[in-house]
Order: C-alpha cells, then structure tokens, then sequence
C-alpha cells in the first residue's frame, strides 16, 4: 500500500488516527461543557492530571492509571461543589490550584523520573505507540456511547435545569456523569496531545460552531467538522512547516473562533446602520 | 379535556428545610380548569410549594394528592416554568430548539420520532403564538418573550397542571398582560390548571378564579376579595394588615396605625439613649 508524503511514516498516521478519534469525542463533548459554561472544569480537569502522574510515578505505579484515577476523583469533586455558576467556579479553581502544588511536590520528591510526569503535560502528538492508539480509540468509542446514551436527559438539564429537575430528571447525578465523561476525555487526551491541546479541543470548535448556529444537531455536526479540520491542519502544517503541532492546532483554533465570531456580529452592524440611516437622512 | 377531579388536594401540609417548616396546616385545593394565583411575601413557602408539587421536596405532614396520586407518580402531567432570568447557558440556541430539548427529555438516547417531535413542538408554540420566535436565538430575546417560549417548552409533554414560577418579575406591564392572557389561555382552552406565582395579585385580578395567600407559615385559599381584605391579611400576617384601593387596584401594606407608630416610638426612644 503506498500512502500520500504526508501520511509514509507510521508516526503521522498515529498522529492523525490518535488526534481524530481525541478531535469527535473531545470536541461533541466539549460542545455541552460551551452550552453549560463549564469551561473552566474543561480547563482544569486537563491539568490535574499532571498530579495523578506524578504521584503514581513516586508510588511506582503505572503513570496513566495515576492520571486517570486523579482526573476522575477530581471530576467528582467539582460535581459535589453544586451547579451554581459562581461558587462552581470558585471551587474548580481551588481543586486546579491544589492539585498543581500536588503535582510539584511529587515531582520534587521523585526527581529521577519527572521528565515522565511533566511530559505529561504536553503529551507528544507525534510519538504515539500502538497501545496509546489503540486505549484512545476504546476511550473515544466508550465517551461517545455515553454521550448518545444521555444525549436528551444532557440536552435538556444543560439548557433548562430547574425544568428538568421538576420533571424527575437526575439533573445532579447527569452533572457528576458529564464531568466524568468530561475528566475520562481529559485523561485518555492530555497524554497523546498534551493538555494545552486538549483545552483547544474542548472549548475552540464547541464555542465556533455555536457562533454559527442555533441547532443543536447541526452545531454538534459543525463541532465535530471544525475539530477533525483543526487538529488535521495542524498537524499537515506541522509536517511542513515544521512547527510544533499543538501551537499549530491551538492557532487555528483561535483562528476559527474569532471568525465565528466576527461573523456572528455582522448582522448587528448591519442592522444598526440601516436604523441609524433614517435618522440621519 | 377538564380532569373530573380536583387537580392537587393539600390536606393540613406541612413541608420545608430544616427544624422550621416554610408552611405548616396548609389546606387548599385546586379544582381542574383553574387559575390560581399563588401570593404571598419572600419567604413564605411558594417556592417550597412548587417543590412540594413536583415531588421534589418530602411532606414533614399532611396529604397531598396530585390528579389522586402522589406528586411523584403524578409528575408526567406536571411541569414546571422556572423564571427567565435563572437558566444558566447564554441564550445561543433558537427557540425552536430550546422548545424541542424538553420533548420526551426523561428518555435515553437519540429520538428518531423527529416528525411526532416537530408536531409537538408546533404544538406548543402555537399554544404561545411563538412561531415568530422559533427562529430567533434566546439571547436576541425580551423577557416576555423568552418567557412565553419556557410556556410553550412545559407544554411540549403536554402536561395538566402547570406551574408557573413568578413568571412576571421583571416583565414589562405589556408583556405582563401577554403571560396572564396567556395563561387564562392554557386553563379555558385546554383546560389547564395553573398556578402562577406572583408578588402583586394586581396584574391577575380580572383572570384568576382563586388566590392562594401564603405568610407567616400558613396559607389561605379564596377569591381575591375573601382574601386580599385587612381581615384576613392580617390573621396570615399576625400583625395587623391594611389593604388599600385605589384606581382599580390593591396594596398591601403594614397597618400605620398600630404597626408604624410603634415602630417610630421604638426609633425615637433609640434616638435619645445615642444623644
């Protein structure tokens, strides 16, 4: 079989296998963390992971199963902070600050193997392992049939809360279960693209797409497009240009978003200027 | 489409966090087809009420009866309309869709019934005369009109009893008059029992058929003249209560007389201990 330039080294095809199955779970997640303004959960559930590793390396214990084990108790953590927006955020922030001091002192502890911990960080888009690969690909399957699974429960505590509660949904239990989600996408993410990456993930294509849509399903559809677009280009311009990926996938992330805002304002300008001309007539 | 029975019958219901109960002894009912206004200051139990209703929050005493069963079990001929100003997102989804999100919302998965949710959603905001704003994002919208979408979005599971919660705080007086007109709606042409929360009586008058006046840890049920008067305002207050008329309308305040002089003395005796 011969395979376009881009694609003749097995690490890009990891990169681009790794990084798309990371791009749909990551990104349809990520569009209800957008919808429900949890983007700060987003933002520190990718970094916590950082203590998990690290303590796991002192321990001796398998680092990624450290990562995981931290994310997802803090997942429930900031699950049992309450939904209330501004004490959520309060209490993600304490949970984000601690398990970084967490994380420095395993590391200052256990100063023979940090480079793994730190490394965790960052991850490496371009030097993924078969095995990498293939818990990426059981970790995105298993978070999207989660996701479809609570998809109309999800949809609508996420849009009308205290209607769904009065309804009998589980509104508190469906949080404690999309952070989990949430923490697990995290944890199978930061590893392979590092959490900086994971961030970009999470909040660039979900906050686009609902720039320029109202749809739920065709927001979800943009998302996921915008995602695959993204982490492909930035990983294509990477090959070329050579550039770090993740400052190539984070750029055209931004990029997006600011487009789909800019263009999600137009109409207003136009609309004051039409007003505005009467007037000045 | 009127229910023969009753909608909710409250027996001496007491319920409420913690040691003190928001209501003790609270005995009402709400016959079907009805509007009732649910009054009464801050604090004094409406919201607990509504939980109370939906099964959310457990009686300490009392029996409370939903279409004859419990507010759990009745709970699918219920629905709740928060106020506009609580839900949490930023109002980027059109109004079609956030009317559609509550569509048979307590079941897992995908639905692929799209053309019985369409209907119903439809439906529903041909109920609101909110077709105008199926398309617009929630965000562009004016209070009054968001609101009438949370109507159109309780009625999407086609619910009996519905449960209004101050839908006119911070509402304009036009689009105050819209969400009564509304609601006297739901109850005479789809035989809907409502109960709608509200500060001020004043803007239901002509429409509700009974009020339902929370204070002082209790509750009275009548039409707005047995209820809004000094007699009785002031038992529910335990303080004496005067209710003044004026151009059509009603105002609760604080007797003067007993309660203001006092309060006066209490200052001017507090004046002199300073000086």
């Amino acid at each position: 079989m011969t395979w376009p330039a881009l694609l003749e080294m097995q690490f890009m095809r990891h990169a681009f296998a790794a990084a798309s199955c990371i791009a749909i779970a990551g990104s349809a997640i990520g569009y209800f963390v957008v919808l429900r303004r949890q983007a700060f959960a987003a933002h520190a559930l990718s970094n916590v992971g950082f203590a998990g590793a690290a303590g796991a390396s002192l321990l001796g214990i398998d680092p990624l199963l450290g990562l995981f084990g931290f994310v997802l108790a803090s997942a429930v953590l900031m699950a049992l902070a309450g939904e209330n927006v501004g004490q959520r955020d309060i209490s993600v922030g304490m949970i984000l600050m601690f398990s970084l001091g967490l994380g420095i002192l395993f590391v200052n502890l256990y100063s023979a193997n940090a480079d793994a911990a730190i490394g965790i960080l960052f991850g490496s888009v371009l030097g993924i392992s078969d095995e990498q690969l293939h818990m990426t690909l059981v970790t995105s399957l298993v978070v999207m049939a989660l996701l479809i699974l609570m998809f109309r429960p999800l949809r609508f505590a996420s849009l009308n809360a205290p209607a769904a509660r009065g309804r009998g949904l589980p509104v508190t239990a469906l949080n404690l279960m999309f952070l989990l989600l949430l923490g697990a996408t995290a944890a199978m993410a930061v590893p392979v693209i590092g959490s900086l990456l994971s961030f970009a993930i999470f909040i660039g294509p979900a906050a686009a797409a609902q720039a320029w849509t109202g749809r739920v399903a065709s927001g979800l559809a943009l998302t996921i497009t915008l995602a695959l677009l993204e982490s492909w280009g930035g990983i294509a311009a990477s090959y070329y240009i050579n550039w770090p990926a993740s400052s190539c996938i984070a750029m055209l992330s931004f990029a997006i978003y600011a487009l789909g805002w800019l263009s999600s304002r137009r109409p207003r300008w136009r609309r004051s200027a039409r007003r505005a001309h009467p007037v000045a007539s | 489409m009127a229910a023969d029975g009753p909608a909710v019958t409250a027996r001496a219901i007491a319920a409420g966090r913690g040691a003190q109960h928001a209501f003790g002894d609270l005995s009402f009912e709400l016959p079907g087809a009805s509007f009732t206004a649910l009054a009464g200051p801050n604090g004094s139990g409406k919201t607990t009420l509504f939980e109370t209703l939906l099964g959310l929050v457990r009686l300490d005493r009392g029996e409370l009866d939903v279409f004859g069963q419990s507010p759990r079990r009745a709970r699918t001929a219920v629905a709740y309309v928060p106020q506009a100003g609580r839900l949490l997102h930023d109002g980027q989804f059109i109004g079609r869709e956030f009317v559609a999100a509550a569509w048979r919302a307590r079941r897992w998965g995908i639905s692929w019934h799209r053309k019985d949710a369409a209907q119903a959603v439809d439906h529903a905001l041909t109920q609101v005369d909110g077709h105008a704003l199926a398309r617009r994002r929630l965000g562009e919208l004016s209070g009054g009109q968001q609101q009438r979408l949370l109507v159109a979005q309780a009625l999407v599971n086609q619910p009996r009893l519905l449960l209004m919660d101050e839908p006119l705080a911070s509402l304009d007086p036009a689009a105050q008059e819209q969400i009564v007109a509304l609601a006297a709606h739901l109850r005479d042409c789809l035989g809907m029992t409502v109960l709608f929360s509200t500060h001020d009586v004043n803007p239901v008058v002509d429409v509700a058929d009974q009020v339902l006046y929370l204070a002082g840890g209790s509750g009275r049920l009548g039409t707005i003249a047995e209820i809004v008067n000094d007699e009785v305002l002031s038992a529910l207050y335990g303080v004496p209560m005067h209710v003044v008329r004026e151009r059509g309308r009603l105002f609760v305040m604080r007797d003067q007389a007993a309660g203001g002089s006092r309060c006066a003395a209490e200052m001017a005796r507090d004046a002199g201990r300073c000086a």
